[in-house]
């Protein structure tokens, strides 16, 4: 009796303290990994997609909450001297493998879309990773959100031929990024 | 002192795992395309190892040995989400590169052998030697074979080009199979090294020099069960 | 047929040894005797299976809810441990048949990474829990036919003259790297 007593006061002992150093690590470094997520994983597209900005957007980047509802979006600015110039917001439609994420860039004067860049996506290597490249991506450049669409769905975007799934996935991240934007603009315009 | 500087360097040449001391091979051959991988790994390796073998040097008259197994898991499995948060805060890259072989660090037979071999009965100054010399051993080790892997396999060496525009990559060398290989022939050179020189020193041959994995705890039981099916399959094949 | 080509993807294209280098303890260790790594081969299917069914119910019923996410490491190797445990203690009494064939290999499943590993990748994956399990099975099916074949070369190895420095573990990653070429071939199914 006594041994089965230490076994459990002993194991018991060492989850406990080793769950309690966990939980001060954890917070001590939740917010710099949340910096560095961003920076490596969304970086790189928010380099391309705010090629002007002369700020940091991942630094100034601010969590919006969309009016009437409780969805909080966040938001990457994008200044030049100052004054906001564009706004990246990213979004996700379903693809082939899973969520296509894509950050979307705006024209904050001009409400056109910038350009878009693919973060994650979980699309066949070779097929649906295609729709990363600049052939297609380019096709969205100074596009009324409105006709950022596949052309069979009304809209001025090519799909690539054999990949429609995931230039599906691509319109309807755009199609998402664009709602949130058209519902914030308000806002971002006096945040910043 | 001096034995604790035997229990240092022993981890780094006569029982340097994996290739004396055949542990934890997954994430040797899974994380050595490239130099710059096999270092980060390894250094993963060094603070988990250390740690671990410091700490369960220190409890290990605490914990009851029934449940000492269970102990040593829980010990290395904190250590193991530590480094993956740190790694996480301030080498994002280097996790999203090792990918799910940081995690694994945990069944690396490396950190529960070495509790189970030595910390377990050794002071905890003793553990924190051997735990640093095999540490440092495997992370010269990864280090190795994800330069041999990297130069053929991409022609470059921590990312820095080597052999200048004309030189063909052996792309083979940074995929699955190049990792088997070469690390079966390095383990090939090691014996043959260590059969060439006991013969030069005029020794007798340890007939179970070469590498293999004995040193797993839990290969040991194992040996004695192939030997006993074999056996027993060569008694039927007779009959 | 997404499911199909899953099953097919990882038991071929992206074996759990040959191609993700996970479980190459036992497969070194026990692919010397056909019997042996039969056993083993399902020893850790069925591990897998079970490791993978309770591991997804804690990280979506524990873990997910309570914003745990960053102790998924520690809290599946301990579910992992138990498991095995509890498995090894079940079949001891009520199975001995079983125990007598598949009980030696339990303990050395603990510290197996192709079990944790798959636990881990599931959730990587993004997978639901049908999927998953199949997912796990499939591993598992990866890993019997990679060890078997495996064992029965390295049989003919006894009667085959090999340098005496290639013995054992050496011939036996040169083998298993020829064997990974040969798999790379199922590339193209896909």
């Amino acid at each position: 009796m006594m041994e089965i007593l230490r076994m459990v006061v002993v194991l018991s002992l060492i989850t406990g303290l080793s769950g309690f150093i966990l939980s001060t690590i954890k917070v001590a470094t939740d917010p710099i990994i949340e910096v560095q997520v961003l920076a490596n994983v969304q970086g790189p597209a928010l380099k391309q997609v705010l090629m002007q900005a002369t700020n940091d957007p991942i630094a100034d980047r601010k969590q919006l909450t969309l009016p009437g509802t409780e969805q909080e979006v966040l938001v990457f600015p994008s200044m030049k001297d100052g004054k906001l110039q564009a706004v990246a917001i990213e979004g996700a439609g379903p693809g082939y493998g899973g969520d296509v994420n894509v950050i979307v860039g705006f024209d904050v004067s001009a409400d056109t879309v910038l350009g878009i860049s693919v973060t994650t996506h979980k699309e066949t290597p070779g097929l649906g990773t295609r729709i990363q490249e600049n052939a297609f991506t380019k096709q969205f450049r100074s596009k009324d959100p409105a006709k950022a669409t596949l052309k069979k769905d009304g809209g001025d975007i090519d799909a690539i031929s054999g990949v429609t799934v995931s230039s599906v996935a691509v319109t309807d991240a755009v199609k998402q990024a664009a709602g949130w934007y058209a519902a914030l603009k308000d806002t971002i315009k006096t945040t910043w | 002192m001096a034995t604790m500087m035997q229990e240092f360097t022993k981890g780094l040449w006569k029982e340097i795992p994996p290739f004396r001391l055949v542990l934890g091979l997954c994430p040797v051959l899974a994380v050595t395309n490239s130099a710059e991988n096999g270092l980060g790994m390894g250094a993963a390796v060094i603070f988990v190892l250390t740690l671990s073998n410091v700490i369960i040097s220190l409890v290990r008259k605490i914990i009851p040995k029934k449940v000492r197994i269970v102990g040593f898991i829980a010990i290395a499995a904190s250590l193991v989400v530590t480094v993956e948060m740190l790694m996480q805060a301030f080498a994002y890259p280097l996790y999203q590169q090792l990918g799910i072989f940081v995690p694994l660090i945990v069944v690396n037979c490396i950190i529960l052998g070495r509790a189970e071999g030595f910390a377990s009965k050794n002071p905890p100054h003793m553990a924190l030697a051997d735990g640093l010399g095999m540490g440092i051993g495997f992370t010269i080790s990864l280090t190795f074979i994800g330069s041999i892997r990297e130069s053929l396999g991409a022609g470059t060496l921590f990312g820095v080009d080597l052999f200048g525009p004309s030189f063909e990559p052996f792309t083979f060398m940074v995929q699955a199979p190049g990792a088997f290989i070469s690390l079966g022939l390095i383990l090939a050179g090691m014996n043959f090294f260590t059969a060439w020189q006991a013969k030069r020193n005029g020794v007798e041959l340890d007939p179970n020099f070469d590498a293999g994995c004995r040193g797993c705890a839990a290969c040991k039981g194992l040996e004695k069960i192939v030997n006993q099916k074999k056996l027993e399959r060569l008694e039927s094949a007779k009959s | 047929m997404d499911i199909f080509l899953l099953f097919i993807s990882a038991i071929f294209v992206n074996n759990i040894i040959l191609a993700q280098y996970l479980g190459l303890c036992p497969y070194l260790g026990c692919s010397k005797e056909k019997s042996v790594s039969i056993g083993m081969g399902c020893a850790v299917t069925f591990v897998m299976f079970m490791a993978t069914l309770l591991t997804y119910l804690m990280q979506k019923n524990v873990l997910i809810p309570f914003n745990l996410g960053y102790l998924q490491t520690i809290a599946f190797i301990l579910v992992i441990a138990s498991l095995v445990q509890f498995v090894e203690m079940f079949l001891k009494k009520m199975v001995p048949p079983l125990y007598k064939s598949l009980g030696i290999f339990l303990p050395l499943i603990t510290t197996n990474c192709a079990v944790l590993g798959v636990a881990i990748m599931v959730h990587r994956k993004e997978l639901d829990i049908t999927t998953s399990l199949l997912f796990s099975v499939a591993s598992g099916l990866g890993f019997i036919l990679a060890i078997v074949v495996m064992a029965s070369i390295r049989e003919r190895f006894e009667i085959s003259r090999i340098p005496r420095a290639m013995k054992g573990v050496p011939i036996g990653l040169v083998m298993a790297g020829i064997m990974s070429l040969a798999f790379m071939a199922f590339k193209g199914m896909i």
